[in-house]
């Protein structure tokens, strides 16, 4: 069982990417049409707006301190019921909608950052409370003038809807054109770059960070801003191939976000993690959530589902992370390393 | 009563928290007639005791330095099988301890997760709430019970000595748990371990079970809340007590129970739920849109948690 | 024999690896014994022994002559056995009285908490250790460090403790509290209380204890009378060579003189120190001597933008110097090194050529900000020889590397960045020996090629060994300035890190 465990701790990728391949092997036998490419071709869509926010909250546990973001998905609906209000309602050009969609994104992301690491208030208090306020700023907007209650938009035009919609060569174009470039970039940026090493230190060792004259804050704030404009992009996909926006679209985003990057081996603590197990994961959790539904479960055990792959998850991360400790655990005394 | 250096720091908390309240109190009142009016301050009491019992069980948990949101999946939980067992006719006292017991074993399995799985508990109760809420819906099947008997619906609607059942509950809960909190060596243990969960273990204080008990303490506040909601509204859907850990954290927040752990009271998060409820009641008769609650509350929180570190900071040495 | 504890036989191992190998200890009745040894010798896993907080693999525990077991703290505290931490073990937010009591409180016969009676027993063990009482209500935090170690040590006495074990209690004391500490540790002396000190500082373990054992890889090297040996004795045991060491050192204090100081600190003053005022010279070795808590720590983070003075200023090369963050400072060719490698200096998870690397980001860069691996890898390799660090690879995680070689990793990361001025706070602490000289002769070397050196240092033999010039201060203030040979000897170090008294007695 050790030996398991160191393997798969030193390959956790590998794992995820053999969890995956199984799982698509399982629900390809259990459920019909799955693997039809409608069906592939939806669930590319439908993971990779959870996979933009999966990779925010990636960028944003892994910084450490405490960092987390619960407040992905109520940002995900404020962003859409923006571009959509100002398409649907004040006829705006569509991509200068779609420009101050990204930017309601990137502020929300900035407020998030701005508290936590200016003000200093713990990240799971100021994205716990970001949530509602993006919830209730979502419906604020989408309040129809007239009727005085929220209202969803479905009035998009037409030239909008391809970046949702369209495919190329089979492929959806939002996977072949934003999401994989973005999966690269970040994955880039993380291995390669200073912003990466920086991430990385802060992550682990905030103090000897700052003593190395690395600056938290900013490194901080960034992988929150970061995290804003990918929701805002998972905004845009989401308006564009449903067609329409809703102020409860992200209801459920949080939640998933959170168990994707954790299942793909972004330690809640930071310092660790990487793109590529968050975007096996992706897969895996996709692949749930699509078999799970063809088989016919309500959507509430989907959520459900996810719920137990957290825990499950973070029981498996607890017991490589035991045993590392266990094997490095030597003769000082060592007093109270907190991990708050 | 003896009181400890904590007791009197937060005196000041409590007496903060409470001259807002009648501040607010007179400024809605001055708005809006109906404000101060006998029915409308029952409806506000009525309101909070749900909020305000499942409150002092997140004090205690944020006070070991954790957090609980599946605190309105395990509500909905204990509110369908409470209701299920009302209407085939269980007497309520046994419906009371039905809600009571399995918001305990709910909480357990948060407790277990946390305290002996290590998992953190915002992770924990992430999953849990999504589990729990998935029971919701299988319970129902889909559905949702509405049409309980009397019996059942006096929980809410009874009164002790004039004042409505619910809000006796809060009272005596609140002082059981003060007590408790204050005088008992297991609840002072819990300060101990929001504090500094090493020097408690040094001390041979057992960690691992005080933590567990915390969560099964929460359990049982939430599903007394549980059965005090299908009590009062009359009906048990698929979402119901979805979002309440909200308003219980924000209420706990207020109450001065600081996030990072190590002190809080159950006296103030009751009064934090007071306060909460005025706000939140007061918004309603100035008209201002319930869509605007999320809005409020959460910028509420925030304020609340601005001020509490602003003090942290300023404590410096004294004795020398 | 009339020893009250004694410990036969003691194995334990970790994982496949002797920490203590067959040790045979014993405490007698009311003596302060000494215990020392280098990090990794294995007193900090006899404590934890004898705290009951890990059980040994074979072996016997007496008390009283009687055999037990101890399972568990509370077991030990049972027994009348307490630990004070070096790190105060404390419950910040609530009363000193819970702080003593908790976990081993005065209950009433319906269980609950007398809170009365505790205030009454917590009078009485602060008055019996000499201390005015007026703060037992309030929370520990707002006491300081040392009167918070003084209630651990109440809260010690509470479990009615027959033999209370300190481990490195100075390290984090002023030197005020450091006599109070003594005085109270002579008056448990009188009250039979056995004490177990843990120190790396031998000049207080001639000043306060009575026997003292040398531990060295695991074993007992011998229990001596503090009257019948010295220190020299001492280190020679603990390291199992003579520490004979005689640096020559060609370039020193003359030519430093003739040059214009590279920084020049003004009057600056903090809530951590006042009027601070030196010059230093480029070229030269500049030792700040002082004991634990002298501000040095904090006048050096000052330097490197850590802390920011209230008043006074700073001038570097003449020009006057804000320094508001670690990168102006970085940018000028300040750096330092922290006293805490694990919690200040080094990412323990993550690999050496990370740690090595990191401050040089900016400059191992090539387009659209990517790290130059190559490089990267290129300048871990060339510290590694250099320093002789001893590491199987750039890529092994820090955590597997031995103390000295991760404080070696410390030097090698700020090193890289070729800095014109090297502040080191404590270089050595918790090195080996071996590591301590390699180290000293790379602090010379550095001098030599014309690095300025500031050297924050504890420990007089390496301080007065290595500097040209020392500056030495006190509770916040500088207390005394030595630049001759002459003047630059202990005494007055230690006379003026002391303030007026002092509490060392000699140094053999």
């Amino acid at each position: 069982m050790n030996k398991f465990l160191d393997i798969v701790a030193n390959n956790r990728n590998i794992f995820l990417g053999l969890i995956l391949i199984f799982l698509i092997f399982v629900f390809s036998f259990i459920v019909p049409n799955f693997f039809e490419l409608y069906n592939i071709s939806n669930m590319t869509q439908y993971g990779i707006e959870i996979g933009l926010l999966a990779f925010a909250e990636a960028l944003i546990i892994i910084s450490g301190g405490g960092g987390i973001d619960l407040s992905v998905g109520s940002l995900l609906s404020l962003s859409a019921m923006v571009i959509g209000v100002l398409v649907g309602r004040h006829n705006f050009n569509i991509w200068a909608a779609v420009i101050f969609g990204l930017g309601t994104g990137a502020l929300g992301g900035a407020f998030n950052g701005f508290l936590v690491n200016l003000i200093k208030i713990p990240p799971l208090l100021v994205t716990l409370s970001t949530m509602y306020i993006y919830q209730s700023l979502a419906l604020l907007v989408s309040v129809e003038p007239q009727f005085g209650n929220p209202m969803p938009i479905s009035k998009f035009p037409n030239n909008y809807l391809f970046i949702g919609q369209s495919t190329i060569l089979g492929v959806p174009f939002q996977a072949l054109i934003i999401f994989i470039p973005i999966f690269f970039i970040l994955n880039y940026y993380l291995k390669y770059t200073t912003f990466g090493r920086n991430l990385y230190a802060v992550g682990n060792n905030e103090k000897a960070a700052r003593f190395s004259g690395l600056s938290v804050e900013k490194t901080r704030f960034i992988t929150y801003l970061i995290g804003g404009i990918l929701v805002g992009i998972a905004a845009v996909i989401m308006t564009s191939r449903i067609s329409s926006a809703r102020p409860d679209l992200g209801e459920n985003y949080n939640l998933q976000a959170i168990t994707t990057a954790v299942l793909g081996g972004v330690s809640i603590f930071g310092g660790e993690g990487n793109m590529v197990g968050v975007l096996f994961s992706i897969g895996i959790i996709v692949v749930l959530y699509n078999g799970l539904q063809l088989a016919g479960v309500n959507a509430i055990w989907q959520m459900g589902a996810l719920g137990l792959v957290l825990i499950g998850s973070a029981l498996g991360h607890n017991m490589l992370f035991q045993r590392a400790e266990r094997l490095q655990s030597m003769t000082q005394l060592s007093v109270s390393k907190d991990l708050k | 009563m003896k009181k400890t250096m904590l007791a009197e720091l937060f005196k000041r908390r409590e007496f903060t928290v409470t001259g807002i309240i009648i501040i607010l109190a007179i400024l809605f009142g001055s708005l809006s007639s109906n404000f101060l009016s006998i029915s409308n301050i029952t409806n506000i009491f009525i309101q909070i005791s749900s909020i305000g019992i499942a409150a002092i069980g997140m004090t205690m948990i944020i006070v070991t330095g954790g957090i609980d949101v599946s605190a309105g999946s395990i509500l909905g939980i204990v509110a369908v099988i409470t209701a299920k067992a009302a209407l085939t006719g269980l007497p309520t006292p046994l419906i009371l301890i039905l809600g009571i017991t399995t918001g305990a074993l709910l909480g357990s399995i948060n407790g277990s997760l946390v305290s002996f799985m290590g998992i953190p508990p915002i992770i924990a109760t992430l999953g849990t709430m999504s589990f729990f809420r998935a029971m919701v819906f299988q319970l129902l099947g889909g559905r949702w019970i509405s049409s309980f008997p009397d019996s059942f619906r006096r929980i809410s609607t009874g009164n002790f000595l004039n004042i409505p059942l619910p809000i006796c509950f809060m009272f005596f809960l609140a002082i059981i748990f003060t007590y408790y909190l204050e005088y008992r060596p297991t609840g002072r243990y819990i300060y101990a371990i929001g504090n500094s969960v090493e020097a408690a273990r040094v001390s041979g204080i057992p960690t691992k079970r005080v933590l567990l008990l915390v969560y099964i303490f929460a359990g049982m506040m939430f599903g007394i809340s549980g059965v005090i909601v299908a009590a009062r509204t009359g009906i048990v859907q698929t979402n119901t007590g979805a979002g309440f850990e909200l308003a219980v954290i924000a209420a706990t927040v207020l109450g001065g129970t600081n996030i990072l752990g190590g002190e809080g009271s159950a006296i103030g998060s009751i009064l934090g739920a007071l306060l909460l409820a005025i706000i939140t009641n007061g918004m309603i008769l100035v008209n201002l849109p319930a869509l605007t609650e999320g809005l409020i509350i959460g910028i509420i929180i925030i304020i609340s948690v601005f001020t509490d570190i602003m003090k942290l900071r300023r404590r410096r040495y004294q004795y020398e | 024999m009339n020893s009250f504890f004694k410990a036969e036989k003691i194995v334990k191992k970790f994982g496949g690896v002797r920490a203590i190998k067959g040790v045979n200890f014993e405490l007698k009745r009311g003596e302060v014994h000494a215990l020392v040894g280098e990090n990794g010798a294995g007193k900090s896993t006899l404590i934890k022994i004898i705290s009951g907080v890990i059980q040994p693999n074979s072996g016997k525990l007496f008390l009283d002559s009687k055999e037990i077991k101890l399972l568990n703290p509370k077991n030990a505290h049972e027994m009348g056995i307490a630990t004070v931490y070096q790190d105060p073990l404390i419950y910040k937010s609530l009363s000193v009285i819970e702080n003593i009591f908790l976990g081993n409180e005065i209950k009433t016969k319906s269980g609950t908490i007398d809170w009365k009676k505790q205030e009454v027993k917590t009078k009485e063990l602060l008055v019996s250790l000499g201390i005015k009482p007026n703060f037992i209500n309030r929370p520990i935090s707002s006491l300081s460090i040392g009167l918070q170690q003084l209630a651990l040590i109440a809260k010690a006495l509470n479990y009615l403790a027959k033999i209370l074990i300190f481990d490195e209690p100075t390290a984090i004391l002023t030197e005020i509290e450091a006599e109070r500490l003594f005085k109270v540790i002579r008056k448990l002396k009188k009250q039979k209380v056995s004490i177990l000190y843990i120190s790396h500082r031998l000049e207080e373990i001639f000043e306060i204890a009575d026997r003292v054992t040398v531990f060295k890889d695991g074993k007992n090297e011998g229990t001596f009378n503090v009257k019948d040996i010295n220190r020299d004795k001492i280190v020679e045991l603990m390291a199992g060579k003579a520490l004979t060491e005689n640096i020559e050192r060609t370039m020193k204090i003359n030519r430093a003189k003739n040059k214009l100081p590279i920084i020049e600190v003004k009057n600056i003053s903090s809530c951590y120190y006042k009027n601070i005022s030196f010059s230093l010279y480029p070229g030269e070795i500049l030792g700040f001597s002082g004991l634990i808590g002298s501000g040095r720590t904090e006048v050096m983070q000052t330097l490197f933008g850590l802390i920011k003075q209230d008043e006074g200023e700073i001038f570097f090369n003449g020009n006057k110097f804000k320094v508001n963050d670690p990168s102006i400072a970085m940018e000028h060719g300040i750096v330092y090194l922290p006293a805490d490698r694990s919690s200040e200096g080094l990412f323990s998870k993550l690999s050496v050529k990370f740690n090595i690397s990191i401050p040089l980001l900016k400059k191992l860069k090539k387009k659209f900000l990517q790290v130059d691996r190559e490089a990267e890898e290129n300048l871990a390799l060339k510290y590694i020889k250099l320093l002789k660090i001893k590491a199987p690879s750039t890529s092994t995680i820090l955590s597997n590397l031995s103390g000295g070689n991760q404080q070696k990793v410390l030097f090698a990361k700020w090193l890289s960045t070729k800095p014109k001025v090297l502040i080191l706070d404590k270089p050595t602490k918790g090195v080996d020996v071996e590591v301590k000289v390699e180290i000293h002769r790379e602090i010379v070397k550095l001098a030599e090629e014309g690095v300025t050196i500031i050297l924050v240092s504890s420990e007089l033999p390496e301080i007065i060994k290595l500097s040209d010039r020392i500056i030495v201060m006190h509770e916040g203030t500088i207390t005394g300035r030595f630049d001759t040979k002459e003047t630059i000897n202990s005494k007055n170090l230690l006379s003026a890190a002391t303030g007026t008294r002092m509490i060392h007695a000699k140094i053999n």
